[in-house]
């Protein structure tokens, strides 16, 4: 079908068009990621094929420098005089191997099973064994750690190669001081993002690694070291969280995500229209007072939301002062359970949040609307579109468009918003219908947090956790996917 | 000063476009070299190249006589002015200028002499104080010159230096650059998409399209002997006409057949085309809209068409026309030889006759694109 | 940014200040404009004073308790607005009495916060300028991993931090230090709206500036700085003010040593775990004392704030 044939088509053709090519692009697309997956395997085989073919060539091809820098590293650059360099290599090995040899060894030995050795006590002793937790939280440090130095292993036999090809091509190598100037040139890069990455890695990435790993664990409650050991016990916890048998939580968490996502939904739709049209309405001309308007409106950003949520939330309390008014003044005659009903604590959050929401999309869309080209407007004008006509053909999918990744990651984040739901209800009201102590206002962020602080179900947490990641991961590739404007950032500029 | 040299200077993109391909060219020290060409052909890339803005993927690039392909820009002694002029809009039109000199340590003094000559040249002493904001967009781009020639670099780089500036002040400051270069003798690398600004700047023309180089040669070269269609269709405003014709060859004397006239070639293409040995062939005729002549009393040996588009441009009109056979021509015609009842009969719709002298043909082989009456580098 | 100039006819037409653009029906200029204008307009202040009222309500309230004495009159949640008599028992309190770790606390938060701001400003900017301005190899694999890294839920990983920080030495008495550690410590992924900022930046001025003789890092300090100003300030000021507001980890890692909590910690134990009832009002009085400074700075910066979010979103 060409463009124009699709052109032709009334809205409601167009429409069910793409919805139909969307689901029969369907395969393809799986087929498409398949292949790019498989291609991508294949390249990593080659990948490692080629870089043992290269390791056997370098050392043979190599010199008695090149050799020995095989065992010792850094050798070859302190023979050939670059000193900075294999220093540092140097050092790395060094390091490396007393880790090894003093730490490293023991605990990768006893990843297989976590540790064996009970703590006991003997009389008023307590003789203790194995700690689960840090043979894990070491094991995978370790690995970290021998990865680390595979490719610092390998960097060190290239560097030879390297050397040696300038070296026999006549030219000279860079000296240590050449290496210190890179560092604020050339090789800027790397002074800028060595700490960063380090922080990263050691305070992000092995936490992840970690509880990803916990969640194929029993390490809870009753599995707490060091007192008691925990070991691995497959898909179980899984199991636990998602199957709907009366032990399980199915249940809950199919109540809880159902909620999460209702709440993520409104949370960023509502805000998003409603601060639209405030900031229409502050910047329509002949209002005065903007900057004031806007400021006051400004200010729930500004303020500590423990401190303006937790006020809140005990304003909506039953005995609070919105109840006591109400009735004061004789509206109702009992107290509105505000957050002891589930349906009210949904509505009354979502309400509130809107308190907060609202500014926030008022300054981003006010930002926007500055932006959009007057002559757009005039265009419209002279083709005859009135106020309402203009608002939905130029201001909303000029909106739309531009902010459509901030929709995307403002969705994200409002499943994951804990502030909002754990200062203003914790997640209340409870029921005897959830389990794992789940309430109906719970989020999925906020139930894992319960699970670790309150019921130290860490092997639970860590599966709710990876569950977060697959819901949000699923909802970012759908969109990314569906909504061209995601990608294509230029059509409307 | 220095001699620049590209030897099989080749770019390729990550995503294995290739930009420039097998890029030679020798530029003299204190020659004034132009790139020209479309967007897209390369012509920056290889500035850039040269300037150490983009890796080169093969050849060697000399300046003097020191190979850089691994030198860094800053140590290239170069300078470049760009396209948006990229003045430092945070600091003033002084600090600009000076920002190279500081960066080399310079003593104050020298910087001070140095900034005031070159603002001195330009004529931009009063705007010293005064941000980049502040100025017009000739006077940044003289900022941007001054910038460059603060530092005295061997080589001259200036990346379409003038687009950005409206038709007037182009003209202005394209006959100021003239003036420049008298003043600082260095080798000058000018790209720009304009072949007005590349006829009238260059002592050579680099003229390139999708990544290689068609011609090299001096404006007047350039212009008179172009090496294939691209050329001959690139150079000159407006375009030149090409027409489907026939080669034919009457005993040792070449001659073209288009639309029904036959125009014989002059002695020196005649004896290029007997030289190669060209057979008699089909080839597409090149003509200039300035070489056309109208006929009005003898129109036996002349191409009839019909007037579509009549330009007045004040001393020479720019008739859009329609030949007989169905191909567009463009003629250029000066109004001061035309009487009016001639100039009358050249309304829309009207039919004229028109011819030209062997001596202005250009022929290609509709094949190859190349020019068969090119003598050979 | 604007370079929509005030338009002369009436129908369309732009507010540079509030830059935004606005539009009145055509057949509505027909009819009696001004008429219809005024309704509309008085309709838009009805709302927006109704909305400034519920707005600022809750702030209002808050300062009305903290005036609330809780020893003449009741510490907890009473069922009137006003206090019966003003006083400034609970201020007092908070600052002299020796049970009150109130300025600990906001000696510790400020601290954080001091910090915060300046290395997480240092490291987010050193990243935005290496992803935005710098090309090296593992550049997108890099933002990539972060993108992913970044939907993993925040706290899952909060005990194993708890641990790590426990086994540096970092908890309870270290309290401090390890919270500045943990918020630093992965602030380089939140790189996304410098970048976006650093992105509009023409990139001729850094090649304009190496070619000038200048290296990278001077390209960094000497160029770009100076004009990421807005940014600089924007991320400052983001760096500062996370801390006041963190209590969920900060209580994780201070927990059982009252004197090493912050702000937001104590606070929170007043309302949610000490004598809820007692230390309402004084809960009160120290949440303006956080909330003061803290919006009087906020709104100083307002500018900035505005021009980072506007961009953040715009760029995703």
């Amino acid at each position: 079908m060409t463009d124009l044939d699709y052109l032709k088509m009334s809205k409601w053709a167009r429409l069910a068009h793409s919805f139909v090519g969307f689901f029969a692009s369907i395969p393809s697309k799986c087929r498409d990621g398949f292949k790019k997956l498989g291609l991508w395997f294949v390249r990593l085989f080659r990948s490692i094929a080629d870089n043992l073919v290269d390791l056997v060539d370098t050392f043979v091809k190599g010199d008695w420098k090149t050799r020995l820098s095989y065992l010792v590293m850094g050798f070859g650059s302190f023979a050939r005089g670059q000193w900075g360099r294999g220093l540092l290599f140097f050092l790395f090995q060094t390091v490396f191997n007393l880790y090894m040899v003093n730490f490293g060894v023991a605990y990768l030995g006893k990843l297989n099973t976590l540790g064996t050795l009970e703590t006991y006590r003997e009389g008023r002793r307590t003789i203790y064994g194995d700690n689960s937790f840090f043979i894990l939280l070491y094991g995978v440090l370790t690995l970290f750690f021998v990865l680390a130095f595979i490719y610092t292993w390998r960097a060190n036999i290239r560097q030879n190669k390297v050397s040696q090809q300038i070296l026999d091509s006549g030219k000279k190598l860079k000296s240590t001081k050449d290496d210190l100037k890179s560092l604020a040139d050339e090789q800027f890069h790397k002074t800028l993002l060595a700490l960063p990455t380090l922080g990263v890695l050691v305070f992000t990435v092995l936490p992840i690694i970690f509880m990803i790993l916990v969640a194929f664990t029993n390490f809870d409650a009753t599995h707490q070291p060091p007192s008691k050991l925990f070991t691995w016990v497959g898909w179980d916890n899984f199991r636990q969280l998602l199957s709907s048998d009366s032990a399980s939580y199915g249940d809950t968490f199919k109540q809880v995500l159902f909620w999460t996502l209702l709440w993520a939904f409104f949370a960023t739709f509502l805000n998003y229209f409603l601060g639209m049209m405030v900031a229409i309405m502050i910047n329509k001309k002949g209002i005065k007072l903007k900057k004031m308007w806007r400021t006051i409106l400004v200010m729930t950003i500004a303020i500590p939301q423990f401190v303006s949520l937790l006020y809140v939330s005990k304003m909506f309390a039953q005995d609070g002062l919105i109840n006591t008014y109400l009735m004061k003044w004789g509206w109702i005659a009992s107290p509105i359970p505000f957050w002891t009903d589930a349906g009210w604590a949904r509505f009354t959050i979502i309400l509130i949040n809107l308190w907060i929401g609202i500014p926030y999309l008022m300054l981003i869309a006010t930002g926007i609307l500055m932006n959009i080209p007057a002559d757009l407007y005039e265009s419209a004008r002279i083709d005859g579109a009135n106020a309402f006509q203009m608002y939905r053909k130029i201001t909303l999918p000029y909106m739309l468009f531009v902010t459509g990744p901030y929709l995307l990651t403002s969705f994200t984040g409002n499943i994951n918003n804990f502030n909002v739901i754990f200062l203003l209800t914790g997640g209340k009201p409870l029921s005897l219908e959830l389990s794992g102590n789940a309430g109906y206002t719970d989020l999925l962020i906020t139930w894992l947090y319960k699970m670790t602080v309150n019921d130290t179900n860490y092997k639970l947490a860590a599966v709710m956790g990876i569950l977060v990641f697959v819901v949000t991961a699923v909802i970012n590739l759908l969109v990314y996917n569906l909504i061209p404007s995601v990608k294509n950032e230029e059509d409307f500029q | 000063m220095a001699s620049v040299k590209l030897e099989h200077v080749k770019k390729v993109y990550d995503n294995n476009v290739v930009a420039v391909h097998d890029f030679n060219l020798d530029i003299q020290d204190k020659e004034f070299i132009v790139f020209v060409g479309p967007s897209g052909c390369g012509k920056s890339t290889t500035l850039r190249m040269i300037a150490g803005l983009e890796d080169i993927s093969d050849g060697t690039l000399t300046i003097g006589d020191r190979v850089v392909n691994d030198v860094e820009p800053k140590d290239r002694d170069i300078a470049m002015v760009f396209q948006n002029y990229a003045l430092y809009p945070h600091i003033s039109v002084y600090e600009n200028m000076a920002f190279s000199l500081r960066i080399r340590k310079m003593s104050n003094e020298e910087v001070h002499k140095r900034v005031t000559q070159a603002a001195e040249i330009l004529g931009i002493t009063e705007y010293l104080g005064r941000k980049p904001k502040q100025l017009s967009g000739g006077q940044r781009q003289r900022v941007a010159i001054g910038r460059a020639i603060v530092r005295d670099p061997a080589v001259f780089l200036m990346d379409e230096p003038l687009s950005n500036l409206d038709a007037k002040l182009r003209n202005q400051m394209r006959a100021e650059i003239i003036l420049l270069r008298k003043r600082i003798d260095t080798t000058f690398i000018y790209v720009t998409h304009d072949q007005t600004e590349a006829m009238t700047l260059g002592d050579r023309i680099v003229i390139m399209k999708d990544g290689y180089i068609q011609q090299v040669g001096t404006p007047q070269q350039v212009f008179e002997t172009p090496k294939n269609l691209f050329v001959a269709g690139f150079i000159g405003s407006p375009q030149m006409n090409f027409l489907k014709a026939d080669l034919v060859n009457k005993g040792g004397q070449y001659a073209v057949n288009v639309q029904g006239i036959t125009v014989p070639l002059e002695a020196k293409h005649n004896a290029i085309l007997n030289q190669k040995q060209v057979k008699p062939m089909p080839v597409t005729l090149g003509v200039r809209p300035e070489h056309t002549t109208l006929c009005f009393d003898d129109v036996s040996n002349a191409i009839e068409s019909t007037v579509s588009v009549n330009e007045m441009m004040g001393s020479e009109l720019h008739l859009h026309v329609v030949t007989k056979a169905g191909d567009k021509v463009i003629l250029r015609i000066p109004t001061i030889d035309l009487t009016d009842s001639q100039r009358a009969s050249l309304a829309y719709g009207n039919k004229l006759y028109f011819n030209f002298p062997g001596k202005v043909m250009h022929l290609f082989d509709p094949k190859t694109e190349e020019s068969l009456l090119y003598p050979g580098d | 940014m604007s370079n929509n100039k005030q338009i002369p006819e009436v129908d369309i037409v732009v507010d540079e200040k509030a830059g935004v653009i606005r539009e009145i029906k055509p057949e509505q200029k027909l009819r009696s404009k001004s008429g219809h204008e005024k309704r509309v307009n008085v309709g838009i202040y009805t709302i927006l004073t109704l909305m400034a009222i519920i707005w600022l309500a809750p702030f209002v309230f808050l300062v009305f308790q903290s005036f609330r004495s809780y020893l003449t009159e009741n510490g907890g949640m009473v069922n009137y607005l006003l206090p019966k008599t003003w006083s400034l028992d609970n201020y007092i309190w908070l600052f002299t009495d020796e049970k009150s770790l109130f300025l600990r606390w906001y000696l510790n938060t400020l601290i954080i916060a001091l910090f915060n701001a300046v290395l997480q400003t240092v490291i987010v900017l050193s990243v935005a300028y290496a992803l935005s301005r710098l090309r090296f190899k593992g550049r997108k694999l890099i933002m990539n991993a972060v993108l992913v890294l970044g939907l993993f839920p925040g706290f899952l990983t909060m005990i194993t931090l708890y641990f790590l920080l426990k086994q540096l030495g970092l908890t309870q008495n270290g309290a401090i230090p390890g919270l500045i550690l943990i918020y630093c410590a992965s602030s380089g992924m939140g790189y996304y709206i410098s970048k976006g900022f650093f992105d509009t930046i023409p990139k001729s001025l850094d090649e304009s500036a190496r070619i000038d003789g200048a290296t990278r890092f001077q390209v960094f300090m000497k160029i770009i700085m100076p004009l990421a100003k807005p940014i600089v300030i924007y991320t400052i000021l983001m760096a500062f003010m996370a801390p006041w507001g963190d209590f969920v980890f900060a209580s994780y890692v201070a927990f059982g040593t009252t004197t090493n909590y912050n702000v937001a910690v104590g606070l929170y134990q007043w309302v949610n775990v000490a004598d809820y009832q007692g230390f309402f009002t004084r809960f009160c009085a120290g949440g303006v004392l956080v909330a003061v400074p803290i919006t009087a700075l906020f709104l100083a910066l307002q500018k900035y704030y505005v021009e980072g979010v506007t961009g953040g979103a715009v760029k995703g």
